[in-house]
């Protein structure tokens, strides 16, 4: 306050020229829709995601979407569950992991995310790489060159930004829900399947897809980037609902948009490989799925599907192997902020590099199938995901650390009904593996 | 007391037996250390707590008789059923491994790994954290396997009496006085960095054991978001006392933030009413113009005085007011009549008058000046301050230099310069 050194101060009266501005309210809407929600749901339909539906529906046809009703549930459930324990505990999953469970625990959780991580790194890269070469550029010129762009990118420019841009291009696929409709699927056959579960317990291949299927749409990682988005955007527990809805939207709209990936490619691939049965079309590369596009994109499908793995492998590229570096470093308590240099923050540094680089050199590897490499990505990621549900729900029913927000029951039952099923199908895959394997 | 210097988690996990002068039973093992006063520099632990086969039970310190080879502690009375101390009781283990702790020397947010304990003079005592990879490897039991390897590894300890520990938000959570002085040895912006880095919940309570000027100071370095969840968790009357130490424009452009009840809410609660007042008119200025940007804490002075007056009034109310580089001169009516510098002021003779002496021509911006021209306009005159005059020419307040800088460069476009090789601003000085 004006301090008088003069005479008894009298305040002039003034009158306010300007109200401060409040526009900041009104895209509290648009902020709903673009919630931590909405992008992680954005996120996880990465390129191991694209090839995973898109393979799915070539393969198996509508048979391979009722498995996304139970997932769709499963979704919901894991995911509001993580954006509940950021909001209430302000911390991120990795840092309760830590705190809950010791070193030892948390060391073996920080292993198994960054391996987990990085082979999904490279399959961003191979999505990289396969929209190059539908070009005719060769993989080893695109992926060197885009590991230097992301590189450079989350070096300088906020992720905030490339996560703007990455939400905005994400509309491509958007294409595939037109191009699913324009192929005239059989609706009333996708209707039954979607709701009539089979599985082949015969096939291998049905059983390693059903684990990819989950693994890519309950990505473990995706459970600890939202549960840091919402720590980061400094969420609250008034904000729950909102947070609910949020999760909610951006899981339905991501199962949405994979559904017609595979409907996609069952109406166009699959069906013609039943009536063409002597001349079928065989996946092998993930060129091959760009057909599924056709119906909308004629000769373009192509390009179309290129610009789509391209924009997908370029984010999360970028985003991963990043995230997985302040996941670690935040367990550990080392350093971790992009504005410092490598001396303060080494660790830091050293991780983000080294899954950046390992996840591209994997897709260097002479004559690797890029396709079968991604789909093994999200296999892993589906074997690994009831490990993380079970720290999940340890850590989410203590009272010390959620107070009332502990699980309901209906969250805990749903949950562990995960853990159950999809445990018991990632065993019996690895059991078929190793039969396979002797 | 038969402790030696050593780690915590060299002893956690280890059984313990009980010796009765003839046999030795065991009892349990060892699964935490508790301290009866945590405010101490270096705090003494006073106990072991032991996980029986009927739960857990507590030794103080005096009855370990012996620590053999092992690590297997030897206790001379049964481990008793009561829980020590108080609800101030710190326990070692379950409220400091593995947790969040602030490093006030290094100015960072790290994580305990493993406690070093020393063995003063008979007392057992915390000296330090680690916070470094041999601690870490330490955890993981790497000393049992490999003693050598452990000892290659450099250390990362930090003295405990450097150490601002945040409790966690169990029930019957300790607060430690001992953070709120520690942490106050920061630079304001340094400890506004250290509480962005911490959760909102964590934040709230590093504040919440700073006194009002600390936390107020820090407050102004802070950023909209995360004063208003702080503020949220601290309830209305600590968070009114935190604003009324903060200065006018910041704490004007925090109210500005919260919505109109929380604001009325805070604002009722500011003991000076005529500060309540002034920061309810200075909120609804947009905070992207002069208006926004001014302080009403300078200071004015008549015309009429003389130096050596005015300067024993300045000694006067200088503690109180930030900013004393330029007196200005009103009238009555707070008109602004001219403008003199503390420099010309003090080489001035003493009984030279102030209307003599003062500049009338003097370069001033309105309310309704967009904060990129006050900071222009202070840059093309080389001023520290320029005042903000309303139409008939009376002062509302200052615009000083440092918030027209803050104001023009925001952290945003900080931000998105290069970062990689951005070189950090020098830590500036803390005075102790």
């Amino acid at each position: 306050m004006p301090t008088d050194v003069g005479a008894a101060a009298t305040l002039p009266g003034h009158t306010p020229v300007s109200r401060r501005k409040r526009w900041a309210r009104s895209l509290l809407f648009l902020a709903s829709i673009l919630g931590p929600g909405f992008i992680t749901a954005s996120a996880g339909n990465d390129v191991g995601g694209i090839f995973t539906y898109s393979v799915a529906g070539a393969q198996f046809g509508y048979k391979a979407i009722w498995p996304l009703v139970p997932i769709t549930v499963a979704l919901i459930v894991v995911q509001e569950m993580a954006a509940r324990m950021g909001t209430v505990t302000g911390k991120g999953l990795s840092a309760l992991i830590r705190e809950e469970f010791g070193v030892r625990i948390a060391l073996l959780t920080m292993l198994g995310l960054f391996f987990m991580n990085t082979f999904t790194t490279s399959a961003e890269f191979a999505g990289i790489a396969s929209a190059s070469e539908i070009y005719h550029i060769s993989r080893y010129i695109s992926v060197p060159l885009s590991l230097l762009v992301v590189f450079f990118a989350v070096l300088r420019v906020s992720s905030k930004v490339i996560e703007r841009i990455f939400v905005v291009l994400s509309l491509v696929y958007v294409t595939y829900i037109v191009s699913g409709a324009l192929a005239h699927p059989d609706w009333g056959r996708v209707a039954h399947d979607a709701f009539t579960p089979s599985i082949d317990t015969h096939d291998p291949a049905y059983i390693g897809m059903l684990v990819a299927l989950i693994g890519t749409t309950i990505s473990p990682y995706m459970q600890f980037y939202l549960q840091s988005a919402i720590v980061e955007k400094g969420t609250r527990a008034s904000d729950l609902l909102a947070t609910r809805i949020d999760v909610t939207n951006g899981s339905i709209l991501a199962i949405v948009v994979a559904a017609f990936m595979i409907i996609a490619n069952a109406a166009t691939i699959f069906v013609f490989n039943q009536t063409h049965g002597q001349h079928p079309i065989v996946v092998n590369q993930a060129s091959d799925v760009a057909i599924a596009l056709a119906p909308l994109a004629g000769k373009f499908a192509s390009a179309l599907f290129a610009f789509g793995i391209l924009n997908a492998g370029l984010f999360t590229a970028a985003v991963l192997p990043l995230s997985t570096s302040y996941l670690v470093c935040e367990a550990f308590g080392f350093e971790a902020a992009l504005d410092r240099r490598f001396r303060e923050a080494p660790v830091f540094f050293t991780l983000f590099a080294a899954g950046l680089v390992i996840g591209a050199a994997l897709v260097l590897v002479p004559h690797v199938p890029l396709l079968q490499l991604s789909i093994a990505s999200q296999v892993v990621q589906g074997l690994l995901l009831p490990l993380e549900l079970v720290l999940m729900l340890v850590i989410i029913n203590r009272a010390r650390v959620m107070g009332v927000f502990r699980n309901t029951l209906l969250a805990n039952a749903i949950c562990w009904t995960t853990v159950v099923v999809v445990g018991a199908i990632a065993l019996y895959y690895t059991y078929t593996q190793i039969v396979a394997a002797i | 007391m038969a402790f030696r210097d050593g780690y915590l988690s060299e002893f956690v996990g280890r059984p313990a037996v009980l010796d009765d002068g003839t046999s030795r039973r065991p009892v349990g093992k060892v699964v935490d250390f508790f301290v009866d006063k945590p405010d101490d520099a270096f705090p003494r632990i006073d106990g072991v707590v032991v996980r029986t086969s009927e739960g857990e039970r507590f030794s103080p310190v005096r009855d370990v008789v012996d620590v053999d080879a092992h690590g297997t502690i030897v206790l001379r009375n049964a481990p008793s059923l009561a829980a020590p101390g108080d609800d101030r009781t710190l326990y070692l283990i379950k409220d400091l491994f593995d947790k969040q702790i602030v490093d006030v020397d290094g100015r960072k947010v790290v994580r305990i790994n493993d406690l070093e304990i020393a063995n003063t003079g008979g007392t057992l005592r915390v000296v330090a954290a680690d916070i470094g990879i041999a601690g870490l490897l330490r955890r993981l039991g790497i000393n049992r396997v490999a003693p050598q390897l452990l000892e290659r590894v450099p250390r990362t300890l930090i003295a405990w009496d450097n150490v601002a520990p945040i409790t966690d938000a169990n029930p019957s959570q300790v607060q430690l006085s001992v953070s709120g002085a520690r942490l106050s040895r920061l630079h304001p912006s340094e400890l506004a960095d250290i509480i962005s880095d911490l959760s909102a919940q964590d934040a709230a309570r590093v504040v919440k054991q700073l006194d009002d000027e600390t936390a107020a100071d820090a407050f102004e370095h802070l950023d909209a978001d995360v004063q208003q969840s702080i503020i949220e968790d601290l309830g209305a009357d600590r968070a009114a006392d935190i604003i009324e130490e903060m200065d006018s424009d910041d704490a004007a452009d925090l109210l500005g933030e919260l919505d109109e009840h929380k604001r009325a809410e805070l604002l009722a609660k500011i003991e000076d009413r005529d500060y309540a007042d002034e920061l309810e008119d200075l909120v609804e200025y947009a905070p992207d113009t002069a208006g926004g940007l001014m302080t009403t804490d300078y200071v004015w002075i008549y015309p009429h005085r003389t130096t050596n007056a005015t300067i024993a009034k300045i000694r006067e109310i200088g503690p109180e007011t930030e900013f004393i580089y330029y007196l200005y001169v009103t009238d009555d009516d707070r008109k602004l009549l001219g403008v003199i510098s503390l420099r010309t002021l003090l080489l001035a003779l003493p009984t030279a008058f102030i209307h003599k002496l003062m500049d009338t021509d003097v370069v001033s911006v309105s309310t309704d000046t967009s904060a990129e021209d006050a900071a222009a306009t202070i840059a093309r005159y080389d001023l520290l301050a320029v005042p903000v005059l309303d139409d008939e020419g009376r002062v509302l307040g200052i615009v000083t230099v440092d918030d027209a800088i803050d104001a023009i460069i925001p952290e945003k476009i900080a931000n998105s310069l290069p970062r990689f090789v951005r070189h950090h601003t020098k830590k500036p000085a803390v005075a102790n």
